[in-house]
């Protein structure tokens, strides 16, 4: 009997990537966040690109290293090259709905929320005119987004005023 | 130091945000409120980020490292405009020169955007989205300031006034501009940048009866931080920002 170590597939590659946490985020993962732009598989070795959500996200070195662990321990796996690109820019519409339904389930408003780019002074007036991002918590528009600058640099902060919480958002 | 006149580029616009990423995220903690200290914080942390970006393209024209490029030159190595190096003084000065960064840099991304050199243009598209924040941040305070109490606009005047004559510096040509214009690795030269920048800063200041802050005719200091002059808050900053990596230059974080 010849042993034959079977060879990893881009869909075993991209289907472990959508396991893989976002370390700021975790019930979304690197697939779900759209942060993958290319898997390519010669035999044993597979070559992985991925984009940031920020370009300052503090996060890459642990994404990296997630990212190429969590392939080193697939079948047939024998080396992972894991790189970052500039070429591509990372928008909230590379979320997939999978991501989507998390963030929402997690308590952030996933994009097409209702989210727009503020403008002048309104910035720095919090309690501005709603209807704001829809709340993921209650689903209300009477919210108000507090600052662009949230937790992470894809996040904003808001208030909720029919519940009364506040909330997170992904920026537009 | 290297004499590629891209690499020198991607060093001078690597060190204006890595040097001004380190200012702006010392208000972390002690900002008017906290909306304020998790703004310059974020702010900070994407012109690090976007050093990070220029210092990578730097690396690989010189066989080099990021950390390395970033951390471990002397303080006459470093490229950037003088501006960015001063200390943050009052919240007028720092809304001053964030506004006046974010527009040269405004002007700025739309020309390395058609360089012929494309890992750099292709580089820009992100930082194109994240500032649009920064400059909004920066809009939304000079609105505030400018119709504040008398002594908000005054601080924000003297914050202008004491910013304006350094942030021409970030148009101080690059080294080996003529090189860099000749083969599109530049499609607009400094000078002429310069002109559209003022005509940015007019447009924001003249409406709200500040546009006497520009000096068209103003010349950047020469020989000056695009060429590794650099003033004593420079010194200072410098030993702080890199004590960890001089300690120990294989330390990961």
């Amino acid at each position: 009997m010849v042993s034959v170590t079977p060879l990893p597939s881009p869909a075993d590659v991209r289907a472990a990537l959508d396991m893989v946490p976002d370390p700021e985020m975790p019930p979304v993962s690197i697939g779900d966040l759209g942060m993958v732009v290319d898997v390519s598989v010669h035999g044993g070795q597979v070559d992985i690109s991925l984009v940031p959500t920020f370009s300052g996200c503090p996060a890459t070195a642990v994404i990296r290293e997630d990212v190429a662990r969590a392939v080193a321990a697939l079948d047939g796996v024998e080396e992972v090259t894991v790189r970052f690109v500039r070429d591509v820019v990372w928008e909230p519409g590379r979320i997939t709905a999978e991501g989507r339904r998390k963030l929402s389930e997690y308590g952030i408003a996933p994009p097409g929320s209702g989210q727009r780019l503020p403008s002048g002074p309104g910035l720095l007036q919090i309690g501005g005119a709603p209807p704001g991002v829809r709340c993921p918590l209650c689903g209300s528009r009477d919210t108000v987004t507090d600052s662009p600058f949230g937790p992470t640099p894809c996040r904003s902060a808001n208030y909720c005023r029919a519940c009364r919480n506040p909330f997170e958002a992904i920026k537009p | 130091m290297t004499d590629d006149p891209r690499a020198l580029l991607a060093l001078a616009l690597a060190d204006d945000e890595h040097v001004l990423g380190a200012r702006h995220v010392q208000w972390t903690g002690v900002a008017p409120h906290l909306e304020e200290d998790l703004a310059f914080s974020s702010i900070g942390q994407d012109e690090i980020g976007h050093a990070v970006v220029w210092y990578s393209l730097a690396a690989e024209r010189t066989g080099s490292e990021p950390d390395v490029l970033a951390l471990g030159r002397r303080p006459d190595e470093y490229r950037h405009a003088v501006l960015v190096e001063r200390p943050n003084g009052d919240w007028g000065y720092t809304i001053a020169r964030h506004l006046l960064f974010d527009l040269a840099e405004d002007v700025r991304l739309p020309v390395l955007a058609a360089s012929s050199w494309t890992a750099l243009g292709d580089a820009t598209g992100a930082l194109r989205r994240e500032e649009r924040y920064h400059l909004l941040h920066a809009r939304a305070w000079l609105t505030r300031l400018a119709g504040g109490p008398p002594e908000a606009r005054a601080r924000l005047r003297a914050g202008l006034a004491a910013a304006y004559p350094e942030a021409v510096g970030l148009f101080e040509p690059f080294a080996a501009e003529g090189e860099l214009l000749a083969d599109g690795t530049l499609a607009v030269a400094s000078e002429a940048l310069r002109e559209r920048w003022d005509g940015a800063v007019a447009a924001e200041l003249a409406p709200l009866g500040l546009g006497d802050v520009v000096d068209r005719g103003l010349r950047p200091a020469a020989p000056g931080g695009r060429q590794g002059h650099h003033s004593a808050d420079f010194t200072e900053l410098w030993t702080e920002m890199t004590a960890l990596y001089r300690s120990d230059p294989a330390a990961r974080w």
